[in-house]
């Protein structure tokens, strides 16, 4: 019974850590190039995030199940044909069913292929672990990342347009509200910016909570 | 026999996981593929319209016509005529492409009906560095090409792109994506032109 208790705790803090304590962005600084890249607006940032679940989840129960298979010297060339294969299907999914976000995310799909995150949970994770804590360290990290896209995304998004997942909420003063949208907010100098500010407040709040 | 039996012992599981993922990808493929199309079909279809606004539709003229590509490969493409709502014809298009800065450019390009003028081109699929090379599909850079004329167009660093001519100025940043463009058109219009006079569907010029 409390054997069954201390698993529950691991599992869940498996489950959390990618949130927060080591969180893919914020904390590993992994997976630079979709954050700073799709994250002008929340949509495509969603998209991108959600993608990313998908080929790390999918990516860690294959890796997960061939564990004892693999040789020490092929490994990561087993890690990059199944991530290869997985970033394929969805983007053929996104071509198929969200043609118009598929073309907004435009190389950021196929770049998954080299996404930091996904090798380094294959490596650090699935290759040494069992099919659960594989699948929950995966969705862990999915999460994590997928949130601090779309926060980063809605931060720049409601300062560059006025509005959150394509919902107006300020009111522009070209149309006779009083919010004067921050153009800079939709380049690439926004991105790093706000993401600069992000790590700095989770520095801040690390260094209080410890 | 030792280094066969060697290669088999060591990559194995590689062969049989890129047979899996090989087939896994094709069942993916195959299940995916008409919407693909049709989007893509769907994609040409709006782009043609918005740059011959009097097509109410689209009909092949010409199935499987022959052309040279950039690669000096013989490829096969479909020449499209654009029919207005009381039956005559309106213009041309067809999907040309080549190789970009970054990865392959594909674009749907339109001429009138007497193909004398380019109704413009719009970008189909592109993968060219946002910010720059894929200005490429900004109004910008696309209007320079609604009614310059169905010739030989040559790229410029500098000058008014507002003039229309054969003439086109190149995007700030962007010199060889906007001279993949001109590239790509100067090379299928001749062809395509010549694919439809031979089959009497234009006037000859000679």
């Amino acid at each position: 019974m409390a054997n069954d208790a201390v698993k529950e705790g691991v599992y869940k803090d498996m489950l959390l850590r990618g949130l927060w304590r080591e969180n893919p962005v914020l904390r590993l600084l992994l997976g630079m190039c979709p954050t700073l890249a799709v994250t002008v607006a929340v949509k495509p940032a969603l998209t991108m995030g959600l993608s990313v679940v998908f080929v790390l989840v999918c990516s860690n129960i294959v890796v997960s199940l061939i564990r004892n298979l693999l040789k020490p010297h092929l490994r990561i060339l087993m890690f990059t044909v199944t991530i290869a294969t997985f970033v394929t299907i969805a983007d053929l999914f996104l071509k198929a069913y969200l043609p118009d976000m598929s073309e907004r995310l435009g190389p950021y799909v196929p770049l998954i292929i080299v996404n930091c995150i996904i090798i380094c949970r294959a490596e650090a994770c699935a290759s040494k672990n069992s099919l659960f804590i594989s699948i929950i360290d995966a969705i862990g990290m999915g999460i994590g990342f997928t949130l601090t896209l779309c926060v980063l995304a809605g931060i720049r998004e409601i300062l560059a347009t006025g509005a959150v997942f394509e919902i107006q909420i300020l009111a522009l003063q070209n149309q006779g509200g009083w919010f004067v949208p921050w153009a800079a907010m939709s380049m690439p100098v926004g991105a790093f910016i706000t993401l600069g500010l992000m790590l700095a407040l989770v520095n801040v709040i690390t260094k209080r909570k410890s | 026999m030792f280094r066969l039996k060697n290669f088999i012992q060591q990559s194995w599981l590689l062969i049989v996981v890129s047979f899996v993922f090989g087939l896994l990808i094709a069942v993916a493929n195959a299940a995916w593929q008409d919407e693909i199309l049709q989007n893509e079909e769907d994609k040409f279809n709006n782009l043609a319209k918005g740059m011959l606004t009097e097509a109410a539709g689209f009909e092949t003229a010409l199935d499987d016509a022959e052309i040279k590509s950039l690669k000096g490969k013989k490829i096969k493409i479909d020449i499209k005529k654009a029919i207005s709502a009381d039956g005559k014809c309106v213009g041309w298009a067809f999907i040309c492409e080549g190789s970009g800065f970054a990865d392959k450019i594909k674009l749907v390009l339109t001429v009138d009906a007497g193909f004398d003028k380019l109704a413009g081109f719009g970008v189909l699929s592109s993968n060219e560095t946002p910010g720059f090379g894929d200005q490429i599909k900004l109004p910008y850079y696309r209007n320079q090409y609604v009614n310059a004329p169905a010739a030989a167009l040559t790229l410029s660093k500098t000058g008014n792109p507002k003039i229309i001519d054969s003439e086109i100025v190149a995007i700030s940043g962007a010199t060889v994506s906007s001279e993949a463009v001109i590239k790509i058109i100067n090379h299928y219009i001749e062809q395509v032109r010549e694919q439809l006079q031979s089959k009497g569907l234009i006037a000859d010029g000679k």
